[in-house]
């Protein structure tokens, strides 16, 4: 996957000049996950720069480089060391454009590294994306396969609004798909429905799609097809798309890696309880990271749910 | 005439007490000009006219508390300056929901959740239902009628086995015009299913005593007195804690003490369990048996804490009742109920004193347990309850 | 022991108090007519100033900072700027804004409680008014960012405030300016007070200017009271970054006359000595005394001024009033370049369920 971002970046550098890239090792080290290996030698230094270390700055920086002409792609080398740069994300990149009336905007595209799993030390481990999910006037994208962090990548940097970009650890070099260099974005605000089942809905995005998609194999066996369908957009959801799966299923579980507690799987939950109550034959279910401080990598495969928390959801499901 | 109201000075300040007027009626005022010092949770101001015009009318003295939005000044006054004007409301046409072409009409009858449940409860099926809600939804109402419409046409029940069968339904069908149809629900229904169970199933016999608890020292925690007696009971005659299977005709004596307690609430009878009692002091019991009995009021208790128990205890003499005859749910053999404690007139070497004394009435499952062995478990029991403490 | 680095911050006074030039005058300043256009601009600035405030009190306006005492600070910065450079604004510096072409209509409906107010007509790449403290300095180092990536022979110019000098976005934003020695200026308008704490409480550095020594960057000191000196040094900083030379931060000393905000009251923490003292050496006082002295200034034509800054500003208010509120759908606009579906559906419950308040 961390090749097929190097990718969108490249050619995206390469077919828009006003494309730069900023944060903290992404020039001549080319990112501490390689996201942005050979930028700099293609483009120069004034086009992939490496910034202080700071990460109020790269935000607050790209406020100011892109209401003024640019379109920063800036990467935080951790969701951990977001914090610094909430004040500027929230008080100005979310609502320049609407606090100046479409006078400023803010194109700007943060990427970050999303979750655990790679036995990476503290706060290098964390979900937070309902922090961001909270946020309104930015989008919050989280790819689950190369070829989709190269389309949504491609999408976030065209995209006139802010947007963050969560990419999940686990799967950067875990999983392999030939990606081929085209150009062509994937839309913004659509899940991806990765797998057809009718008996019931799972949504679920980032590197929980691969358990995910384990537990729907197993399932099948226990003659349960399950439809998985990978939100991709965690905000704004696309909302319709789950509704019309449920309709189908009746049946609803939503898996993801956060804390559960007011999660975006929260936000699922009320909607479909909102707008898609009548097609359920069975209670909502959650499988999430628990509400505890994300562990140590010793435990931290016991925090992230498992094939086998996800198959118990899914069959109490229709224990009633 | 325009009335100048006390506008709110900071932020979201409530009022201000007026400190100095600074014009008098009939003063011409011109715009900008001081009016009078306020002062509010946060500064002392001044606050200046708003227009020009001749002051009619202070409201208010120094020292009086004004609150915000209250008439502060009158004026007559000619141009009014400085009232914002409102924006009537925008008509708008326009249609947008959410639903992206999706098919309300599914081939699945969709029904409210509780008609879902209720239906599976009567065993019927949601196919067979006409939804008389919006779009077809099928409601309470609909499963209801439809479970009548079934009874009186013999109506083939869901094949699960679980389903009422067409007496029961009639029943619900001819309800009286003063009642109502009340599915039973939560702690009701496994009631009416754990005593159909214990009718089917076990040879129930009833023994019963009393034990004269004149030597207590103190009134006592029954609830926990009897516990510990039944501890010292199990001590002494192990047969009762036990579980038996009567598919293989085995028993099981259990090595530990999980004694359920019936709690009475407004919503039914719950039954929580409080696990190894024979290992948990007098202070870990008292806590433990309140935090079921508040857990049962709030209809809270986990359904972990409602399976597996070995024993029953059921004090129902705090309501009313001397003896009665308990109820023993399988697996589990025995279960001892405690009556109302009284006054009763004994015979103590020779003479008639008055003492207080439980009634107990322990019933067993006669097919594992001797009458024996009940016997000396109620003895046990009793010899523990009428010690001093 | 040897010495690997020193500093020394230099103070620039070009007009002492009473008028009187106690350094040669920069060109600008030989030019009368532009002079009195300096003049001008910080009296309308005052006059607006004050029915600002009295607008506030009779609940016309919100909560509004006034910039009592800082006309020549402002002023000065803004005549220094070219109209291509790009402003990032606290949010008392309407001198500077009004001398940019932005108008007290749109100071007026954006203090009044409606965004359209930063949509500035003039300039339109200038930052809006930024209430998180420091975190304009930040944006200001980007822009210049863009500029020198771009090659655009543009600077932009930040302010902050003594108490702004304590976050540390501001110490972000000077350090990367001097990493990168991008065309940004920094100007701390220190007016003694962050709110209720005095500089003393906000630093134990002897000046603010210095501040920029460990960024690497000039530090320079200038008074702010005097127009001449703010507007010399600051444009002299501004050209030196348009030429490449880099960054430079600024501490103009002035003093904040007013209360904080109108929802402030100075008089809980500071004496009136200290603000009488302050009103002696405020900055129109000196600038008028030299146009006197220039003999192109008198009570006359003072009088007339202050009559012509109060119609215009009565001009202004009364474009304001007049504004209709904004509509509901205000908040929906501009949120995104394009609404996402979800918003269309809260966009009718607001429309349903607003708009029925009239007033403010």
């Amino acid at each position: 996957m961390v090749e097929a971002i190097a990718l969108a970046h490249g050619w995206e550098m390469q077919h828009d000049a006003q494309v730069v890239v900023i944060g903290q090792d992404v020039g001549a080290n080319g990112g501490v996950f390689r996201a942005t290996a050979g930028l700099q030698e293609r483009f120069g230094k004034d086009r992939v720069q490496d910034t202080p270390l700071a990460e109020a700055t790269i935000a607050g920086m790209s406020v100011g480089m892109a209401t003024h002409g640019l379109k920063p792609v800036a990467e935080i080398q951790f969701m951990g060391f977001l914090y610094p740069a909430l004040d500027q994300i929230v008080n100005h990149m979310s609502r320049m454009r609407n606090r100046t009336r479409g006078r400023l905007s803010c194109p700007v595209v943060m990427r970050m590294p999303h979750g655990g799993g790679i036995h990476a030390p503290e706060h290098h481990s964390e979900s937070t994306e309902t922090m961001l999910c909270h946020i309104p006037g930015i989008r919050v994208v989280c790819p689950s396969s190369p070829a989709r962090a190269y389309g949504l990548l491609l999408a976030a940097i065209r995209d006139p609004d802010p947007v963050m970009f969560l990419e999940p650890v686990r799967l950067y070099r875990a999983v392999r798909q030939e990606v081929s260099d085209n150009g062509q974005a994937l839309p913004l605000d659509r899940c991806f429905i990765l797998r057809e089942g009718c008996d019931l809905t799972v949504v679920t995005w980032g590197a929980m799609t691969v358990e995910t998609l384990r537990a729907a194999a197993e399932l099948d066996k226990r003659g349960i097809s399950a439809e998985i369908i990978d939100l991709a957009t965690l905000s704004p959801i696309d909302i319709e798309s789950i509704l019309e799966s449920v309709a189908k299923t009746g049946r609803l579980l939503i898996v993801h890696e956060a804390a559960r507690n007011v999660g975006v799987g929260a936000e699922i939950a009320a909607l479909v309880a909102e707008h898609g109550l009548y097609d359920l034959q069975a209670p909502i279910r959650r499988v999430a990271g628990f509400d505890t401080i994300m562990p140590l990598f010793k435990l931290e495969h016991d925090y992230i749910p498992s094939v086998q928390r996800i198959i118990d959801a899914a069959e109490l499901t229709f224990a009633d | 005439m325009s009335t100048f109201r006390l506008p709110d000075l900071g932020e979201g300040l409530a009022e201000a007490e007026i400190v100095e007027w600074h014009v008098k009626v009939g003063d011409h005022v011109r715009v900008d000009q001081p009016m009078v010092s306020v002062e509010t949770a946060k500064a002392v101001v001044e606050v200046p006219a708003p227009f020009s015009g001749v002051v009619t009318a202070l409201r208010g003295a120094p020292g009086d508390i004004v609150p915000t939005g209250a008439p502060l000044i009158e004026f007559d006054s000619g141009t009014v300056v400085g009232s914002m004007p409102a924006t009537a409301a925008e008509e708008f046409v326009e249609s947008v929901s959410l639903g992206n072409g999706r098919s309300h009409g599914n081939a699945r009858g969709r029904a409210v959740p509780a008609a879902r449940a209720l239906a599976k409860r009567l065993g019927v099926d949601l196919a067979s239902v006409q939804g008389g809600g919006r779009a077809g939804l099928i409601t309470l109402d609909d499963v209801l009628q439809h479970a009548n419409i079934s009874a009186t046409t013999n109506f083939a029940p869901a094949a699960n086995g679980a389903s009422p069968t067409p007496g029961a339904r009639a029943i619900a069908a001819a309800s009286p015009a003063d009642g109502s149809v009340e599915p039973l629900r939560g702690v009701r229904r496994a009631m009416a299913q754990s005593m159909s169970l214990s009718r089917d199933q076990v040879a129930g016999s009833t023994v019963c005593d009393d034990a004269d608890i004149h030597a207590w020292t103190q009134r006592g925690d029954y609830m926990l007195r009897l516990i510990r007696a039944m501890i010292s009971a199990w001590q002494a005659e192990p047969a009762l804690n036990a579980w038996y299977d009567s598919v293989t005709q085995s028993r099981i004596l259990v090595a530990h003490i999980d004694l359920a307690i019936a709690v009475d609430t407004p919503g039914g009878l719950t039954i929580p369990v409080l696990r190894n009692i024979e290992q948990q002091s007098p202070d870990e019991l008292r806590a433990a048996v309140a935090l079921q009995k508040d857990a049962a009021h709030r209809r809270s208790t986990s359904p972990a804490d409602l399976r597996d128990f070995t024993l029953m205890l059921s004090n129902f003499g705090t309501l009313a009742g001397r003896y009665g005859i308990p109820l023993v749910v399988p697996p589990a053999v025995a279960i001892l109920g405690a009556g109302k404690v009284r006054d009763d007139a004994v015979v103590v070497a020779g003479v008639v004193q008055a003492h207080r004394r439980m009634p107990l009435s322990l019933s067993f499952d006669h097919r594992c347990i001797t009458g024996g062995e009940a016997c000396r478990y109620l003895a046990a029991v009793i010899a523990d309850l009428e010690k001093q403490d | 022991m040897t010495t690997v680095a020193e500093f020394k911050i230099q103070y620039t006074q070009i007009l002492d108090p009473s008028g009187a030039a106690v350094a040669p005058l920069p060109q600008f300043a030989q030019d009368l007519g532009e002079v009195l256009r300096m003049y001008r601009t910080m009296t309308l600035v005052r006059v607006f100033d004050a029915k600002s405030v009295n607008l506030q009190r009779t609940g016309q306006l919100g909560t509004y900072p006034s910039s009592l005492g800082h006309e020549a600070a402002h002023v000065g910065v803004g005549a220094a700027m070219r109209p291509e450079d790009v402003l990032a604004p606290v949010y008392r510096e309407f001198g500077t804004q009004l001398w940019r072409g932005v108008s007290m209509t749109e100071i007026l409906t954006y203090w009044g409680g409606d965004e359209m107010g930063n949509d500035f007509a003039v300039p339109r790449q200038d930052f809006a008014w930024c209430v998180p403290i420091a975190t304009q300095t930040l944006h200001a180092a980007g822009a210049a960012m863009a500029f020198k990536i771009l090659k655009q022979p543009r600077c932009a110019l930040a302010y902050i405030g003594d108490g702004g000098t304590s976050e540390g976005a501001f110490y972000e934003a000077i350090n990367l300016a001097g990493a990168r020695a991008l065309p940004v200026v920094f100007v701390i308008v220190n007016n003694g007070w962050a709110i209720s704490v005095p500089v003393a409480a906000q630093t134990g550095a002897q000046t603010l200017a210095q501040k920029a020594v460990a960024a690497g960057i000039p530090g320079l000191q200038v008074d702010g009271n005097d127009v001449f000196a703010v507007r010399e040094v600051v444009a002299d900083a501004l050209e030196a970054a348009r030429r490449g030379g880099g960054p430079a931060l600024i501490e103009a000393l002035t003093y904040r006359l007013s209360d904080h905000t109108t929802a402030d009251d100075a008089s809980r923490y500071r004496t009136g000595a200290e603000v009488k003292q302050a009103w002696a050496i405020e900055p129109l006082i000196r600038i008028r005394e030299f146009l006197i002295k220039g003999g192109v200034w008198d009570a006359a034509r003072e009088q007339a001024l202050l009559e012509e800054c109060a119609r215009e500003v009565d001009a202004a208010v009364s474009e304001y009033l007049a504004k209709a509120r904004p509509s509901t759908d205000a908040m929906f606009d501009h949120l995104f370049a394009a609404l996402p579906a979800h918003l269309h559906e809260q966009r009718l419950i607001a429309r349903k369920y607003g708009s029925k308040h009239s007033g403010h």
